[in-house]
Parts: C-alpha cells; sequence; structure tokens
C-alpha cells in the first residue's frame, strides 16, 4: 500500500533511495515592505520566476512540467510522495526573521484588475489540479502590476470545499505594497485585512474554485492575479547565520503530501525590502 | 480502537490513509482599542481568516448558547470536519506576530462549547442563567443489559442528561429527570440516577426498550461534563461596556462533578472600565486582576453550567457574553517574525490535544506588550487522526 506503514518503512525508502534531492537559488528583484507577504515564485533564480500571465480571468493550472517550481523529482504515482526535509538560509540579515510557507500552487486567474466596479467573472474551463476537493486551499492576490495605494475594498465570490458554489468572502482591504509579488491583503495595519491568504466565509475549509471578484466602491490602478494554494510546511528564517531546517515528520509530526506535478514555491513575510537578497534551500522528498 | 496505538500507528494512518488536514490562519487584534500589557483579549471579533464571528453579541440575555464549528457567524477555525469513530489530535502548530509591537505574548487556542450574553449590565442583583439542554443523540436500550447505543463520541463519562422521546421512553427511564452518564464504550452507555451512583458504577434499571426513537439532552455539545471546562467574561461588542469597575461573580454555579451551589471566591474579579471590544473583563494587573479565566471555588476542576451572573455596580451601558471553553494549547512568542512552533508528539508532556467532532477552535492572546488595534497574528495546525 501507497504511504508508509511505520517509521522502519520510512527509513526504508531513504535508504533503499526512493527519494530526491534538490536545490533552489532565489534572488528577488522586487523592493518589498515589512510585514507584507510576498510571492517568491516571481523572483529571478533557480527555478525561473513566472508571472501568472495568460488569458484574463480565465482559470490556469499549474504544473511543474509545464510552470517549473521546486524540483521535487519524478512522478510517483501509485507511491505516495511527501516532503521530508526543508532547509533555507540567507546571504543577508536584511528582511530576517521572515516567516514563510512552502505551498502546493495549483490554479490562479490572470489579472484581476482593481480599477472597475464591474463584478469580473471567472472562467473555469479547468478544475484543481491536485487537492482537487479544495479542502484546506486558500486564495491569496498577488500584484502583478502595481496599484497606487488607494487601499480599495473587495470580496470573492467562490465555491467551498462542499461544492457549495455562491460562497463570498471576507471583505478585503488592499493595502499599499506596490512591488510585484506583494500579497495585496495582508497589510499589519488594517481593520479589515486577513494575512496572506483571503478570509473565506463563515465555517468553510477551502476553495474549490472562483466565481467572481467585486470592488465595491473605490477602485484603483493595477492588476492582481488570484492563486489557489495548497499550503504544505511553514517555518521560519530567523537571522542569516542560521539556515533553517525542517524534518517534517520528527520536527512537526508530519509528512506534507507532495503530489505527482505539482508546482511548489514559496510564500514569505520580510521585515523589509529583499531586493537583491539572496535565498539558497534545499528539498528533499521521498515516496512509497 | 480509536486514537494511535504507537508511532508506527500514527505513521501510518497519516500517510498510508492519509488522515490529516492543515488549516492556516490569520486573525487580528481588535480594532476599536489597543490593549494594555498584562491583559487578556479574546480574538473572535478581530478580522482575518477566518473573519470577525457576528454572533456573540446576538441570542437571548442570560440564556446559554451552545456554538459548532458551523454555527452560523461563529467564524471558528475549522478543523477538516468530523472524523467520528476516529480521535481528531492537533499534531503540530505555529503561531507568529506580523504586528509593529507586540512581544512579547502568548497565544491560547481554546474549544468555545457556547457563551451566554448578558445585556442587562445595569442590574446589580444576581441574575439567574437559564441552561436548556438540546437534543445530543438519539439512543436505543437492550433492557437485558441495561445498556443503551447512541451515536456521538462526544458524550463524557458523568455527564448530566435528560431524555426525550416521540412516543415512550424504555421502562425504568423518566421524562423531566436528571440522568448521569456511566460510559461502557464511545458508544454505548449505562445511566445513573445520581453522580455518585455514577461514578460507583450503579446502573438505572432498564425494563423494555420503549417505542419511539428517543434523544439524550446535555448542555454541552463536547466536553458534556464540563470537566476541564473554564468560564471567562469579555466585551462582546464593538461599543465598549460603561464607565465602572464592578465585581463579577457566580454567585452559583455547577461543577463539572455536577455539584450544585458553587460560587467565585472572594477576592472578586473586577471588570475594567469601559472594557474594549475583545477585552476579558478582569485581567490585567493589580488588585482584582485575573486572567484569563474565571477562578472557582477549590477545588473545583471545570464547569457544567453557570446558573446565576452577578455584577456589583452598575456598568451603565453596554453588554458583555460568558464563554465556557477548554483551553487546548498555548504559544508563546518572543519577537515580531520568529515562530512559536509545537509538534506535540515529542515536545509537550501529556500528548496531543484532542479535539472533538464539532470543536469551535478561537485564539485568545495574553498581551505582554501594549498591543495596537489590528496587529495581525498568523500560523497554522496540523491535524491528525486515527
Amino acid at each position: 500500500m501507497a504511504g508508509f506503514n511505520s517509521l522502519g518503512d520510512y527509513a526504508g525508502s531513504v535508504v533503499a533511495g526512493d527519494s530526491h534531492y534538490s536545490s533552489f537559488r532565489k534572488t528577488p528583484s522586487q523592493v518589498t515592505t515589512a510585514g507584507i507577504w510576498f510571492d517568491l515564485s516571481l523572483s529571478p533564480g533557480n527555478p525561473n520566476p513566472q508571472y501568472y500571465a495568460a488569458s484574463p480571468l480565465v482559470a490556469q493550472q499549474m504544473k511543474k512540467s509545464t510552470d517549473g517550481g521546486f524540483n521535487h523529482g519524478p512522478d510517483v504515482s501509485p507511491s505516495y510522495k511527501y516532503a521530508n526535509r526543508f532547509l533555507i538560509l540567507s546571504n543577508s540579515a536584511t528582511g530576517l526573521p521572515m516567516p514563510f510557507i512552502l505551498c502546493d500552487y495549483l490554479l490562479y486567474y490572470p489579472f484581476v484588475d482593481t480599477g472597475t466596479n464591474d463584478e469580473q467573472l471567472m472562467t473555469n474551463s479547468v478544475t484543481l489540479p491536485r487537492w482537487v476537493d479544495g479542502k484546506g486551499v486558500q486564495m491569496m492576490a498577488v500584484s502583478v502590476a502595481p496599484n497606487s495605494g488607494t487601499l480599495p475594498t473587495f470580496t470573492v465570490s467562490y465555491t467551498n470545499s462542499d461544492g457549495v458554489a455562491g460562497r463570498t468572502s471576507q471583505t478585503q482591504q488592499m493595502n499599499a505594497a506596490i512591488a510585484n509579488g506583494s500579497i495585496l491583503t495582508s497589510s499589519v495595519g488594517s481593520a479589515i485585512s486577513s494575512g496572506p491568504f483571503i478570509g473565506l466565509q463563515s465555517g468553510d475549509t477551502g476553495v474549490r474554485s472562483v466565481e467572481s471578484v467585486k470592488f465595491p466602491a473605490t477602485t484603483d490602478v493595477g492588476l492582481f492575479a488570484l492563486v489557489l494554494v495548497k499550503p504544505l510546511l511553514t517555518s521560519a528564517l530567523l537571522e542569516q547565520t542560521a539556515p533553517v531546517e525542517v524534518v517534517g515528520l520528527s520536527n512537526q509530526s508530519q509528512l506534507p503530501r507532495i503530489y505527482d506535478d505539482a508546482f511548489l514555491g514559496l510564500i514569505a513575510l520580510p521585515r523589509g525590502s529583499l531586493s537583491g537578497v539572496g535565498f539558497y534551500g534545499e528539498i528533499e522528498t521521498v515516496w512509497n | 480502537m480509536a486514537g494511535f496505538s504507537s508511532y508506527d500507528d500514527f505513521i501510518q494512518k497519516t500517510t498510508e490513509q492519509g488522515k490529516t488536514y492543515r488549516q492556516d490562519w490569520n486573525k487580528n487584534m481588535l480594532p476599536t482599542t489597543a490593549a494594555v500589557a498584562g491583559e487578556w483579549s479574546f480574538l473572535a471579533r478581530g478580522a482575518g481568516n477566518p473573519g470577525a464571528d457576528a454572533l456573540f453579541n446576538t441570542g437571548t440575555n442570560l440564556t446559554f448558547v451552545p456554538v459548532t464549528d458551523s454555527t452560523t457567524n461563529a467564524s471558528s477555525i475549522q478543523t477538516g470536519g468530523a472524523v467520528s469513530p476516529d480521535y481528531k489530535y492537533i499534531a503540530n502548530g505555529s503561531a507568529f506576530s506580523a504586528a509593529v509591537t507586540t512581544q512579547p505574548s502568548i497565544l491560547m487556542l481554546v474549544d468555545l462549547v457556547g457563551y451566554y450574553r448578558v445585556t442587562s449590565t445595569t442590574t446589580i442583583t444576581s441574575q439567574a442563567m437559564t441552561n436548556t439542554l438540546a437534543a445530543f443523540s438519539t439512543f436505543t436500550a437492550d433492557a437485558s443489559t441495561d445498556i443503551c447505543t447512541h451515536s456521538n463520541i462526544n458524550l463524557l463519562p458523568y455527564t448530566r442528561c435528560q431524555l426525550t422521546t416521540t412516543t415512550t421512553l424504555p421502562g425504568g427511564l423518566s421524562l423531566a429527570t436528571d440522568y448521569y452518564i456511566i460510559k461502557v464504550t464511545d458508544t454505548t452507555i449505562q445511566f445513573a440516577t445520581s453522580y455518585a451512583n455514577a461514578v460507583a458504577g450503579t446502573a438505572v434499571n432498564i425494563t423494555d426498550a420503549g417505542t419511539g426513537t428517543h434523544t439524550i439532552n446535555t448542555l454541552y455539545p463536547r466536553y458534556t461534563s464540563g470537566a476541564g471546562l473554564k468560564a471567562f467574561m469579555w466585551a462582546n461588542n464593538a461599543t465598549p461596556l460603561g464607565a465602572a469597575t464592578p465585581s463579577l461573580s457566580f454567585p452559583a454555579y455547577t461543577n463539572s462533578e455536577q455539584a450544585t451551589g458553587r460560587a467565585t471566591p472572594t477576592v472578586l474579579p473586577v471588570g475594567k472600565t469601559a472594557a474594549a471590544n475583545g477585552l476579558v473583563l478582569y485581567s490585567g494587573t493589580g488588585a482584582g486582576k485575573y486572567g484569563p479565566f474565571m477562578p472557582f471555588q477549590a477545588p473545583d476542576s471545570g464547569i457544567a453550567k453557570v446558573d446565576n451572573v452577578q455584577i456589583s455596580v452598575s456598568y451603565v451601558s453596554g453588554e458583555f457574553s460568558i464563554g465556557i471553553c477548554k483551553p487546548l494549547i498555548s504559544m508563546p512568542m518572543t519577537t515580531i517574525g520568529v515562530a512559536s512552533e509545537r509538534e506535540f508528539f515529542s515536545q509537550i508532556p501529556g500528548g496531543l490535544p484532542r479535539i472533538y467532532d464539532g470543536a469551535a477552535l478561537y485564539w485568545m492572546i495574553y498581551h505582554g506588550a501594549a498591543t495596537p488595534v489590528n496587529s495581525a497574528f498568523f500560523g497554522h495546525l496540523d491535524f491528525a487522526w486515527g
């Protein structure tokens, strides 16, 4: 049976070579803002950045084979693959301490316009490629063309992980961060910010698809991508002299599942600008 | 058997069987007034993911309202749904501050089983609460063994309950009568006529199965006996309470051993004047300050219901709520951006915190430093079950 039935089984997979190691490097060019979450998948390095560029408002699946992201090894189905070890360090003290979340990027809706009061309807010609029921799947609004800082509010209409359509997110206020890659709902001082992920309607555990986005009052300039992600692993890089290393099973009693062809990337919460700061990291996966 | 029998069993259930769920959360400090160092706040009304509740300043005055993860407008942190007959636990979690100036602080995760809304804050006499039992589970009875079978594994031993039926209760059992649970298994019980009899295992003799559908009714949806439950009072509304510093007490409550007539001991907690949204009224530093929970009469360790509440002098205006909750985990945070991380298998003696079906999870916060309005906190919880 796929997965591990014991600690010995898990160790056996490592010994047998059913694992994969890869490294990554990210050096953001963007001038990020302290306290504003940032999507490192748009930053230069290895793997290459991606820019959420596709037909406006049309759902696009994200896959390692077509879009990139961290290399987590081959497809292993019918085995199950897990994130076994994750390491990251910084070549600069700037921006630290910096919490981060490793995510499986599932799907995005390109180019949501912040400059209109019209309801912007999404086209859902594809569905979530992994985590297909949407349980635990979150939405994040990633800036892809800068806003001017007028701080408009918006709501998202979505289908939740139980398949119920017409659910309405918490009213979200955009922050003033203008760098591409900034997550627009994470202002630390707003009465209605929600951190990296958009607040869902009471009782909802995740998002399966998005119907529309609506700016009911004030508008701005700029565009964002509405990205559906499955958060996998959380930790924090504390200082330049201390890489952080997370071994899933022993450090967090969890082995986050990595599906075949998953697009893996990081979002992070810097304490200042990350422009020119280099991050090096490693990811090891294991499967059985 | 439910739960985990070994580390290998945990690994098997969380990988082979995929019995895990991760919930990311973000919660902001309340939006009206900054908190003072030494105070506690209940963060339900703060914005974020989940959003602000729109529940706790609704309902009938002095009346208990049960809360679950699916209660409308409760906006609790989700746990991934019911897993019965499995047991669900918190396996791992993290908490951070993204605020400007908030550290150190301690986040405490609680399962809120229900609340009483108190709008009669100008009444200074003892006020009686309404504690109406609600349907908990249907059951069937076996007259040959005196054992009854139900379907809700949240039922704890020694819980006080009453029974209803669509037709006729099993012989030996009566309507409008308090019974106490003798737990046999997660889904089988016997009834006793007193708490002492329940502890002694002296069951009611059931003479027939009755007819119709029978229902067990309890006050709480989880932690049904009140074991380990705590009570706290908080300002539930954007409008602060009026200018007064009343002593706050339960002149009568029932403890988790189902003893009535228990009372808040002296020195009574003293409420803060003009207490703002989310503030635990009597928290802080100085005389008459406690936190975060109301003190119990010795040696009580849990509360089965609040029977009376008293405010010693008029609060002039405003309202508050009394929450009944089970504290689950504490996450001490030292520095902005530095993770408070807890892996509960090995880091915390005592094992994995249990999450019952329907759990309504919320954060309370101890302010080790002044905390500006809307200060942001975030993190995640990993659940595992088996």
